[in-house]
């Protein structure tokens, strides 16, 4: 009973509980919310901000699991998604270790920098496995609306990752 | 690490493993009902957002499409009549038409929501006879393909995304003069020849008398280059007009190829023949169907928007405008169609 409350009680069940849910506000209302014609990409954000606050390791891992929660509702191969978010949070990691002590406008500017990074990161993968054909002007587009969005959203998007990934006292 | 990990993914999935398929499957199991609860959940806000953004647009195409649907009343009616006669004719002949096979009436539920896939969602899958593959149409014509089929809902992939692909048809009406020819008759009861002359020429008129006293009048002298016979009519003078088999609408296959949301979709791979001739903008593109196709003959695809030429033997490459509009979808008809060779064998 202990074990199960423990494994219910982890950062990663926590995270995949929230990853659903933030899945589900990416299929439903950011597909319908399209400013420029363009779909806000929060789960991205998620996993850009788990890497910006936890490091390469917990970003990457985030990226991982998110991705292919992302893969399982699309009709891509599954692991390009992984591939992309994954390489989007440990990109987002990285950043955050060149600073010293990162303060909020330094997270801001990662979640811009790799949340571009991360939409360009998607069609790059695609194109690995025959699905070409994205890399075109439009992806500036992309890119920019997506990166100020996130910005915004990025207040938010710390919060959650914060409360989700953070470690609390196991049951003893 | 994750690399590795992504790649053993893509690898599994791309060879069709069954792990793959029934993880997808447990999670479509587990998220739906979620999704379903977010969706209603965030109901108002989508409402709110479309109320604040799009309400002069909705005001805009609202008055835009009261006068488009007062044009085509008129015109629907008589189009009704052409493809009741064109299906009555392809019946007579024993020949396939859109009116013989079942279509399934599915609703858009969702859109992509990445940007890198042009695909939407629809409440309809395999319970309804819905199988990968088959053509996804609107009102006004072909819109995509089923790429994924799920026990209640289906996945179609629009012509817009740069992964689809189908073989169609390009119908072209070669630039020429029509053939009118005059005939003045004083014995009718004798069946007379019919001699098309093309009216461009400057050359002078010339009468032919034959043994039963018809005479044809042609505006090129001694040019026969096809012979019709008519039904006996009344004696008098009567114009008709007979195509030359130049002036009939050819079709040459191609492939059309989707090319992103912001870019119109391309036929690729036309014959540059003469026959063929120069590719009028405008001209519809259908599609071919056939035994490999995976969708049936002459469903409107869209027509030429612009002609690429191409040097050497490329051929031409044609930018398409579809007729179906894919920013706004609602109401969709999913063929119940499959080609000879992808049906299951008994």
């Amino acid at each position: 009973m202990n074990r199960f409350l423990t494994i219910m009680a982890s950062r990663w069940t926590r995270l995949v509980l929230v990853l659903l849910i933030v899945l589900s506000l990416q299929t439903t209302v950011f597909t319908e919310l399209r400013p420029f014609g363009v779909a806000v990409q929060v789960v991205l954000l998620m996993v850009v901000v788990a890497g910006s606050l936890f490091g390469v390791a917990i970003g990457s891992l985030t990226g991982l699991v998110a991705g292919l929660m992302y893969d399982m509702i699309l009709p891509t191969p599954v692991g390009l998604g992984s591939l992309a978010l994954g390489l989007a949070g440990a990109t987002a990691g990285l950043l955050i270790y060149f600073f010293n002590e990162p303060t909020w406008w330094m997270r801001s500017i990662a979640v811009v920098v790799v949340s571009s990074l991360g939409e360009i990161y998607y069609p790059l993968v695609q194109a690995t496995v025959g699905l070409d054909g994205w890399l075109q002007l439009r992806l500036l587009k992309v890119v920019l609306v997506v990166s100020i969005c996130n910005l915004l959203l990025s207040p938010l998007a710390i919060l959650v990752c914060r409360w989700t990934l953070s470690e609390r006292k196991t049951f003893a | 690490m994750l690399v590795l990990t992504a790649i053993i993914l893509i690898t599994l999935d791309l060879q069709n493993s069954s792990t793959i398929s029934n993880l997808r499957s447990v999670f479509g199991t587990v998220f739906r009902p979620i999704e379903s609860t977010t969706r209603v959940v965030t109901r108002p806000v989508n409402n709110a957002w479309h109320g604040i953004f799009d309400y002069n647009n909705v005001l805009d195409e609202n008055d835009r499409l009261r006068e488009q649907v007062a044009q085509q009343e008129g015109a629907t009616i008589a189009a009704a009549a052409s493809v009741r006669l064109a299906q009555e004719l392809l019946a007579l002949n024993g020949l396939p038409t859109l009116a013989g096979i079942n279509a399934v009436t599915a609703q858009v539920i969702g859109d992509s929501p990445t940007n890198f896939s042009q695909t939407i969602e629809i409440n309809q899958g395999s319970e309804s006879g819905i199988r990968v593959g088959m053509p996804v149409l609107n009102a006004a014509g072909l819109v995509g393909k089923i790429t994924k089929v799920f026990t209640d809902r289906a996945i179609v992939m629009l012509i817009t995304d740069p992964d689809f692909a189908l073989s169609i048809k390009v119908v072209n009406i070669p630039r020429t003069t029509t053939t009118t020819t005059t005939i003045a008759r004083s014995n009718a009861a004798v069946p007379s020849p019919v001699v098309p002359v093309d009216p461009g020429s400057s050359a002078g008129t010339a009468v032919e008398t034959t043994t039963t006293t018809t005479t044809t009048t042609t505006t090129i002298a001694g040019f026969t280059p096809t012979v019709t016979t008519l039904p006996a009519v009344p004696s008098g003078v009567s114009s008709i007009t007979v195509p030359l088999a130049s002036e009939l609408a050819v079709r040459e296959t191609g492939v059309i190829e989707g090319r992103g949301p912001s870019r119109q979709p391309i036929v690729r791979f036309i014959d540059n023949s003469l026959r063929f001739g120069d590719i009028q903008v405008g001209v519809p593109i259908v599609t071919a169907g056939g035994s490999q196709s995976l969708s049936p003959p002459d469903i409107m695809v869209g027509k030429v928007a612009r002609v690429v030429e191409r040097l050497g033997s490329a051929g031409p490459m044609l930018e398409i405008e579809l007729v179906a509009d894919l920013s706004n979808l609602s109401f969709l008809r999913v063929l119940l169609y499959q080609p000879i060779t992808e049906k299951p064998v008994p």
